[in-house]
């Protein structure tokens, strides 16, 4: 039975999406488009990459909409619509950050294990709609112990504060190490269609930015975003007879290291093991080693998060994060780019979809469509997805055409 | 080894959920005492507390009181928070590492922030008028033996 890493690995022959940014109706203002109907765009010209028509379709595994989403059953409501027929599955996934990346891997487990011949891992995000501090409602109750921690206001990004703040203190790297992350972030996604934020940030703009979870300020945390994306997944041999370019997945790890965002047992909550130990078990199954990597697309909601993933996979040492990125060797044309999509920073970041967003910039490199943030001659990619404080991670090697 | 109790305006802005099992602890707190779980079979401790133990799953636990007194391990001031915080922003959270080898993560009183890591920090009852919760506030060195 075809596994993923196999000799019949798994492909990605299709994709989709819109630019991350505003796409839900404003308050007061008339309706231009609901969430059905932007995805439903997206899946025909998803459909139309690879080649394929709705009836070749077999699985859909969609991130399961933001609470403020009116429309339920989404997953079977947009099935209809789009006149597909399943025998793998129709599903709505979701575990915090890692929401996409369930879904790439449940469609890819689907074509592994011969349920469908295309499995499609898509979903749509339209948030941007409701205040933050509204959502931040709700998302208090996902990012904590909802009666020993949530009444005390740990909002998702305080725990991303907590790294920073501790990181700092333990480091003696500064705020401006940090920015790095941000200024880049913005280089790369000046060149990115999909982009949220392509404008460019200097040091100073971030440093001076107003304060959101201390030290982190307005540029050190991502805004909030909508979009909608599919990615058509087969086994390389179905994704061979489309006659499409399509890239292959050559390796899977993952690892939850046991904590719902702190555990109750004092540790570094800086060290990001679940980032090691997933990519190392994709390297591993890949067998590749971490030099033999052209770029990396990394969750990585704050500033703070891309530097300690870096050094977590030992990218580069303790506290050099920032440096990194500001001498330009995690940047495109550097040592090893990280986030040339733009990241979560500037790439944008809906949460659910963030992941589905990064293996599709991995996608276009491995394809050498990226345009003018292409990496020469990328070959092989690492897609990183985390949930909580990267309690838990999930990595997937991506390789291009032979 | 009983806590400070501090007088706070109005309700928790977010009230814990309290069962059968978790009474205990807030029954507790309200008193000025901080309780965790420990089984009494391989002696692990468990905050939030729970039932079973998460190492071994044993079931043989005891109530233990500890003294609150720790060290901030990290902190934030949130300046953009839920609706139901707003009228407390902006506010600090931190993760506090007891004495008693226990981490947990509460609100901060005092303003306390970054640049307040490694200090020693107390363990607080803040009563509520619908109830307890718990806060750590920094302490001065000088004051940190009784």
């Amino acid at each position: 039975m075809p596994l993923l890493g196999s000799a019949d690995p798994i492909a990605i022959v299709g994709a989709a999406a819109t630019p991350v940014g505003r796409l839900a109706p404003r308050r007061g203002e008339p309706t231009e488009q609901l969430e059905h109907e932007v995805l439903a765009e997206v899946v025909l010209r998803a459909l139309d990459d690879a080649g394929i028509g709705n009836r070749d379709v077999g699985s859909a595994v969609f991130t399961l909409p933001p609470a403020n989403t009116l429309q339920l059953g989404f997953a079977t409501f947009m099935c209809a619509r789009l006149g597909l027929r399943c025998t793998g599955q129709v599903a709505e996934v979701v575990e915090m950050g890692i929401t996409g990346g369930l879904a790439f891997d449940q469609a890819a487990a689907d074509v592994s294990l011969g349920h469908a011949d295309f499995a499609l891992a898509l979903g749509v995000s339209f948030q941007s709609a409701m205040p933050a501090a509204d959502a931040m409602e709700g998302s208090i109750r996902v990012v904590g112990d909802v009666d020993f921690q949530s009444p005390f206001g740990l909002t998702p990004i305080s725990w991303y504060a907590f790294d920073a703040a501790r990181y700092l203190h333990d480091t003696g790297a500064s705020r401006e190490d940090l920015a790095a992350i941000a200024v880049k972030s913005r280089q790369h996604a000046a060149h990115n269609e999909l982009a949220q934020f392509g404008d460019p940030l200097t040091v100073d703009d971030v440093l001076n930015a107003r304060p959101i979870v201390e030290p982190l300020g307005l540029f050190d945390v991502p805004a909030i975003a909508d979009g909608a994306i599919c990615l058509v997944l087969a086994r390389e041999s179905t994704a061979r007879a489309t006659g499409k370019a399509f890239v292959t997945v050559r390796g899977r790890g993952f690892y939850h290291e046991g904590f719902h965002q702190v555990g109750d047992v004092p540790g570094d909550i800086t060290a990001f093991p679940a980032a090691r130990r997933a990519t190392d078990a994709a390297m591993d199954r890949a067998g590749i080693q971490l030099a033999d990597l052209d770029l990396a697309e990394i969750y990585a909601p704050c500033t703070i998060t891309e530097v300690l993933v870096s050094e977590a996979l030992d990218i580069c040492p303790r506290g050099q994060g920032g440096a990194a990125a500001r001498d330009g060797e995690t940047a495109i044309g550097g040592h090893l780019p990280l986030n040339t999509s733009g990241g979560c920073l500037a790439r944008g970041h809906p949460p659910s979809l963030t992941a589905l967003y990064g293996l599709l910039e991995l996608r276009q490199q491995l394809l050498h469509t990226a345009g003018p943030r292409q990496v020469n001659d990328a070959r092989l990619g690492l897609h990183l997805c985390e949930l909580g404080n990267y309690n838990a991670a999930l990595a997937h090697v991506v390789e291009g055409p032979q | 080894m009983s806590l400070a109790i501090i007088g706070m305006p109005g309700d928790r802005p977010l009230a814990p959920r309290v069962t059968r099992f978790t009474a205990q602890f807030w029954d507790a707190l309200a008193e000025g005492r901080f309780l965790v779980t420990r089984c009494k079979a391989c002696h692990q401790k468990s905050f939030p507390p729970q039932a079973h133990c998460k190492s071994c799953l044993g079931c043989d636990i005891d109530w233990i009181e500890l003294g609150g007194r720790g060290r901030l391990y990290s902190a934030t001031r949130v300046h953009a928070g839920p609706a139901r915080f707003a009228a407390a922003l902006p506010y600090s959270v931190g993760i506090v590492d007891l004495d008693d080898g226990v981490r947990l993560a509460t609100r901060l009183l005092g303003n306390a922030g970054p640049e307040h890591l490694d200090q020693p920090v107390q363990l607080v009852v803040t009563r509520y008028q619908d109830g307890p919760l718990f806060a750590a506030e920094l302490v001065a060195p000088d004051a940190s033996i009784p």
